[in-house]
């Protein structure tokens, strides 16, 4: 251990003398909270296995790419599996990695492992679920997603399609995830009691699983005669499902969820035969890792810190008005991507399909 | 005549014993019509046509990966490489042809080539090396997933248009898979009960030392029911591709638990024997009738997992149970049958 850590000594001290001859030239299209000081990164992620993550992945990559001062790039996927997420951490900590970005998905479960990371002096950035804790204690900051936002646009745009009130299907994760609950508590601001949710509280369990995404709203569709909106915090599993309103001779009714090239493709596709079928989109928040590398990387280089503490997903599609953006739909692209990322469709299904 | 009646009884054990080995078809068809019956009152919904046409496909998938399984627990072992089986045909499928539905061809030949790579692996180690079962397979399982990883870096793609007309269609109101499954089906049923192979299996299965006694190669049969096992993983891998149009690439891990549940709840004894693919077909239809019910009840999710498990834990605790009161009434039963008949002729 300690051989190691002096290793990583004389490899910091050459690499400083490094950037001091070659730092110059770099430095003028480097973004500010990019510092001097060079430093790993790794980024940690609590389950890598769907496609939003993937594109994510890539976004948090690029992001690190835009600062030279970092030498190295380390990706680990704790495979849903909260035992080898809170391994990874452990490990890249005892590693010397000097920034670890870590998406916590078992929640506060991660909070002791990535508490004594940041006690033996790695900047640790928790980003987008909450994981417990406090910054300065547990870690040095946590980049939060507003969830709660996501709810609160849905929850307006479903008082302008329905005014008069309607009946409600609300899907999100595992359960008790608090992203599904901040974003029911978000909705609930902005809608009255004549919004029925007639999901069972807090929402419908799927585990963000496509297949079991699919069984549950089957069997939801088959219960309830009507409902009027459905509402996923993950649009493009809800593909799979969704002609099973046509095995009821039923019109697809609206949706607001989050955006997915397939989903876009789907709706252009069936649009014209259910009438219904609105579509209302908030960015899927691949985004939310830029910000929380550019902390983490302010923090270990010696950066300007970035002045945006939390990511605020944009509305992205919306059918009715065609603000900010109409439905959109890339054909030509793998229908995996999020066309509201800031990275080009394009080098997304280059990660997608790496 | 009437001393002579319980003699007769003695000498025909026949009649007793089907009434004994019938009691897992008993079992599983009761639960099944009492499931139904609930479903009716309580969650009418979940009976609904639409409903059903919804989620038999996912009953169809836990059909074939149990009757995969089924083979394997009919020679006394037990495959954890299910769930990779499962997820490694899902993202060859998915992965290789990455939309274009020319390529699907090749990739489910892939598909079913890696499935016997691993099926002559799991088989070679249990049948020959006499590894144990349970080390063996989940030891194939890490090394499979390591192929999933390779394949798709742990995301798959979207499944190819073809893929998703033959898995996820419809004919005759039934979904593809569900006919897919019945195929199966009724090919494990013929080749079991009807074949030379399939009987020599279950001799095998019962009893492996009195197999080698009469010159079965007790070995080759067993290497053989992981061989099959993975290919009916593979194929159960294809139709979730199908079924789901983006499917993650860790979709054989929910599958693992139902594949032994349906297994034993159709009445197979772990420890090896007669097989019984209609009653384990049965009882993938009721585990996923079961979930849809709790789905329908629209209890708190806490609660469906109860109802499951309490479910799942009563169906199974059903054979664990010795009952000696069971079987002597039945005796009971036939035996006074037998008396009236003895005395009736």
């Amino acid at each position: 251990m300690k051989l190691s850590f002096r290793k990583g000594g004389v490899t910091l001290a050459a690499a400083s003398v490094m950037l001091a001859v070659l730092g110059g030239a770099a430095m003028a299209d480097t973004p500010s909270w990019c510092g001097p000081k060079k430093a790993s990164l790794a980024l940690l992620d609590g389950f890598g296995g769907n496609s939003w993550r993937l594109v994510t992945t890539a976004s948090g990559k690029a992001e690190a790419a835009l600062c030279p001062s970092i030498t190295d790039y380390e990706y680990a996927d704790g495979q849903g599996n909260t035992q080898k997420a809170i391994s990874d951490i452990k490990s890249f900590a005892a590693k010397g990695v000097n920034a670890l970005v870590v998406f916590g998905d078992a929640g506060p479960a991660v909070l002791p492992a990535l508490t004594a990371a940041y006690k033996a002096g790695s900047v640790v950035v928790p980003y987008r679920v909450d994981v417990g804790g406090e910054a300065g204690k547990n870690y040095t900051k946590f980049i939060g997603s507003s969830f709660k936002d996501d709810g609160i646009s849905w929850g307006n745009w479903i008082k302008s399609i329905l005014p008069d009130g309607g009946n409600l299907l609300f899907l999100s994760g595992p359960a008790g995830n608090s992203q599904g609950l901040d974003e029911l508590a978000g909705m609930k601001s902005v809608l009255d009691d004549k919004y029925k949710f007639i999901n069972p509280e807090p929402f419908d369990v799927t585990n963000w699983d496509p297949s079991l995404t699919q069984q549950v709203l089957s069997a939801e569709i088959a219960k309830n005669p009507k409902i009027d909106v459905i509402v996923s915090d993950f649009g493009p599993s809800l593909v799979g499902a969704l002609p099973v309103f046509k095995k009821f001779n039923r019109s697809i009714p609206a949706i607001a969820t989050s955006d997915g090239n397939s989903l876009g493709c789907f709706w252009t596709d069936n649009v014209k035969d259910n009438p219904d079928f609105k579509l209302f989109t908030v960015a899927t928040g691949n985004d939310n890792v830029r910000l929380a590398v550019r902390w983490a990387v302010a923090e270990a280089t010696g950066g300007t810190l970035p002045t945006e503490e939390i990511f605020k997903a944009p509305v992205f599609e919306d059918s009715v008005s065609g603000k900010p953006s109409a439905v959109q739909c890339r054909k030509d692209l793998p229908g995996s991507i999020y066309l509201s990322a800031v990275m080009s469709g394009d080098d997304q299904a280059k990660a997608v399909n790496k | 005549m009437m001393t002579l009646a319980p003699n007769m009884t003695r000498h025909q054990p026949k009649k007793v014993s089907r009434f004994a080995l019938a009691k897992g078809f008993v079992t599983v068809v009761v639960s099944m019509l009492v499931l139904i019956v609930l479903c009716m009152v309580f969650a009418p919904s979940s009976v609904a046509q639409g409903a059903l046409s919804g989620s038999l496909p996912f009953a169809a998938i836990l059909m074939i990966v149990g009757l995969g399984q089924m083979l394997v627990v009919q020679q006394g072992g037990f495959d954890l490489s299910v769930a990779g089986g499962v997820s490694l045909s899902v993202v060859i499928s998915t992965h290789y042809p990455a939309g274009d539905s020319a390529q699907l061809l090749p990739a489910v030949m892939i598909a079913y080539a890696c499935a016997v790579a691993a099926g002559l692996v799991n088989g070679v180690l249990v049948g020959f090396l006499r590894m144990n079962a349970i080390v063996a397979t989940i030891g194939m399982n890490a090394l499979i997933y390591g192929g999933v990883f390779a394949v798709s870096g742990g995301v798959p793609r979207i499944t190819t248009p073809l893929l998703a007309a033959i898995a996820g269609g419809d004919t005759f109101g039934l979904g593809h898979s569900v006919w897919f499954a019945l195929a199966v089906l009724i090919v494990v049923v013929i080749a079991m009960k009807k074949t030379v192979f399939g009987r020599r299996f279950e001799a095998i299965g019962a009893n492996p030392l009195a197999a080698t006694a009469i010159g079965l190669n007790v070995r080759l049969y067993q290497m053989m029911a992981y061989v099959l096992a993975q290919l009916f993983y593979c194929s159960a891998g294809l139709l979730i591709a199908g079924i789901t149009t983006q499917p993650t690439a860790f979709q054989g891990d929910s599958l693992l638990l139902p594949s032994v549940a349906v297994v034993v709840l159709g009445g197979t004894s772990l420890l090896g024997g007669r097989g019984f693919p209609i009653s384990t077909a049965i009882a993938a239809i009721f585990l996923n009738q079961l979930s849809q019910f709790a789905f329908a009840v629209g209890v708190p999710y806490s609660a469906q997992t109860i109802i499951q498990a309490l479910a799942l834990g009563l169906g199974i605790g059903i054979y664990s149970i010795k009952m000696p009161n069971f079987g002597n009434k039945l005796n009971k039963l036939s035996n006074r049958e037998d008396e009236d008949e003895a005395i009736v002729s």
